[in-house]
């Protein structure tokens, strides 16, 4: 895998959109988010009403609760990741280097792999840029007087990096299975930003927990929105959700394994 | 797919049995069944569309045959394999954001060489002075000039080219035939699509010709040349004259290896084996006290030999 991986690094390692796409995600993250908490907190303290704030948002940017917010808020702009994903799988099958990857002698599994290192060189460094940005938030607004355990509420980071690789087996499956870059960028937002959330909302307004069962909703609901505590109706438990999401990534694996493995390589 | 179990002889380097590829109602490829002799320069002759590239698809496993088997020196396609070919697919397929060069580094680092000779390869195909210039900056003559370089990293004993001088200009096509004359000469097989009569003609050993996805007929260049393509028999046609063309036309009718005499008007056309020897013939004649005016043994062309198996008509 490691030697996969070399290969692949040594595709985009000069690759401007490549990093383009990855520093906007790497600077823009936790320069919002520590700004935005960093604005909260001044409106925080400066509020007289602070007290019915905290109990509705339960100070989301001190320690521990700052892993939630700064894993629901990495979830936001993770989907440049995803993004950038479906562009190095696509531009493959559009310049047909997918081709020349399995004739030079790679096996058409070793190219699923070599990808997979990718999305897990994404999956890691997101979820590094989460944690440090996360420590470095707490630390600048955790008051002295507050005693935490530094632990508590750690998994949330763990919900991170599954909803971060769930994020990308769906960037990998629409690249799969559309090839264009233009279409299955737009299909892919269209999923991650209004069918997902449509199916979520429309499910759950009936009543029904099976919304939070969708495809990217039994990650997104591992990390609910941090400021809005009190419109979280789920009942479901994390358990199962995570099953779920389970369910979902070997799914989808194999979608992606029999339809590359079985076809012809063509653009 | 059904997978053949029979042994290849020892001096086969590809075993094509039954190859079949359908597309839809379309047969791209009928039952194709042909070896690859070692050290051969193999030419794959066809028209546009007549499943040349479905052909070396397959065999290069980017294409999933219908039906059918290959072998690769005797064993089933494993990508290992392939790491020990060197291969070009119809069109050059790099990186177009990368660099000659990187664009190489790449492809050795798959086919698992650590220590390749790119830069031996970028002189061999003229692009040393470019390697550091991105790809998407190149020429097409260039960026075929670049795939058969990436086709050589590692000097894998088997080559495997698709139309190897698209793009290229006369200089450039003379280069590449040089190549593959040197290439053969190292001992090494070289298989080659094209549908450039001439091309195949000037460099080839062996020919298989392929229409409509169905093989013609397959075998050396001469013997391709030599075959009716009525009765499949090998001939050769001799055109003699004197000044007795009657005589001559009687004598030479139960000549050894005759199978036929015709005179035309002014030269006795004789349809005869291989194995007539043109020297022996006019000694012959000159031991029956008839001297000959004219004796040329008809050379066919592989373009007239083409056209005679596949017609005018592209398969397009």
């Amino acid at each position: 895998m490691l030697q996969l991986f070399k290969i692949e690094w040594l595709k985009v390692k000069t690759y401007r959109t490549f990093w383009v796409l990855f520093l906007i995600f790497v600077v823009s993250y936790p320069a919002f988010y520590l700004f935005f908490a960093s604005k909260f907190m001044e409106f925080d303290q400066a509020n007289p009403t602070q007290e019915m704030v905290k109990k509705l948002m339960g100070s989301p940017f001190i320690f521990p609760n700052v892993w939630h917010s700064a894993a629901w808020f990495g979830g936001l702009f993770f989907i440049i990741i995803g993004m950038l994903f479906i562009l190095l799988v696509t531009n493959e099958v559009q310049y047909r280097t997918h081709r020349q990857n399995i004739i030079d002698g790679w096996s058409r599994l070793d190219f699923l792999k070599a990808k997979l290192t990718m999305m897990l060189f994404f999956t890691i460094t997101a979820t590094l840029l989460v944690t440090i940005t996360a420590y470095v938030c707490g630390s600048i607004h955790t008051p002295a007087t507050v005693t935490y355990t530094l632990t508590t509420k750690l998994y949330f980071i763990g919900y991170f990096a599954l909803m971060a690789f769930m994020y990308l087996i769906v960037a990998y499956l629409v690249s799969i299975l559309i090839k264009r870059t233009g279409l299955a960028i737009i299909i892919y937002f269209a999923f991650v930003c209004i069918i997902d959330n449509l199916l979520w909302l429309t499910l759950t307004l009936k009543g029904e927990q099976f919304g939070f069962f969708t495809p990217l909703e039994t990650t997104d609901s591992l990390i609910p929105n941090p400021m809005s505590n009190v419109m979280n109706m789920r009942t479901v438990t994390d358990t199962s959700l995570l099953i779920g999401t389970g369910v979902y990534i070997i799914l989808f694996t194999y979608i992606i394994y029999k339809r590359f493995v079985q076809s012809d390589l063509k653009n | 797919m059904s997978i053949t179990h029979t042994q290849p002889q020892s001096n086969t380097v590809l075993e094509v049995a039954n190859l079949t590829k359908n597309y839809g109602a379309v047969k791209a490829l009928n039952q194709v069944s042909f070896s690859v002799p070692k050290g051969s320069i193999f030419g794959i002759l066809g028209p546009n569309g007549s499943g040349k590239t479905t052909l070396l698809g397959i065999v290069m496993d980017v294409l999933k045959a219908t039906d059918g088997s290959y072998l690769w020196n005797g064993q089933h396609a494993d990508h290992n394999l392939r790491k020990h070919i060197g291969t070009l697919l119809e069109t050059p397929n790099f990186y177009h954001y990368l660099s000659a060069y990187k664009n190489l580094q790449i492809a050795a680092a798959i086919k698992g060489q650590s220590n390749p000779n790119i830069d031996e390869v970028l002189e061999t195909v003229n692009l040393s002075q470019r390697m550091h210039s991105k790809f998407n900056t190149y020429s097409l003559g260039m960026k075929q000039r670049l795939a058969i370089g990436s086709a050589l990293l590692g000097n894998p004993d088997i080559l495997v080219f698709d139309e190897p001088t698209n793009g290229l200009d006369p200089a450039g096509i003379a280069e590449i035939r040089t190549l593959m004359q040197s290439l053969q000469a190292q001992g090494k097989t070289i298989i080659m699509a094209s549908h450039i009569l001439d091309e195949v003609e000037k460099v080839c050993t062996h020919v298989a010709i392929i229409q409509q996805g169905v093989l013609k007929t397959v075998g050396s260049v001469q013997e391709v040349l030599n075959t009716s393509p009525t009765t499949q028999v090998q001939t050769i046609e001799i055109e003699i004259a004197s000044e007795q063309n009657a005589t001559l036309l009687q004598e030479l009718t139960a000549y050894p290896g005759v199978h036929a005499a015709r005179d035309n008007g002014n030269y006795i056309i004789l349809t005869c084996a291989t194995t007539v020897d043109a020297a022996a013939l006019n000694a012959h004649c000159y031991s029956q006290g008839i001297v000959l005016s004219h004796l040329f043994v008809k050379k066919k062309s592989l373009e007239s030999r083409f056209l005679e198996i596949t017609g005018n008509k592209s398969d397009r």
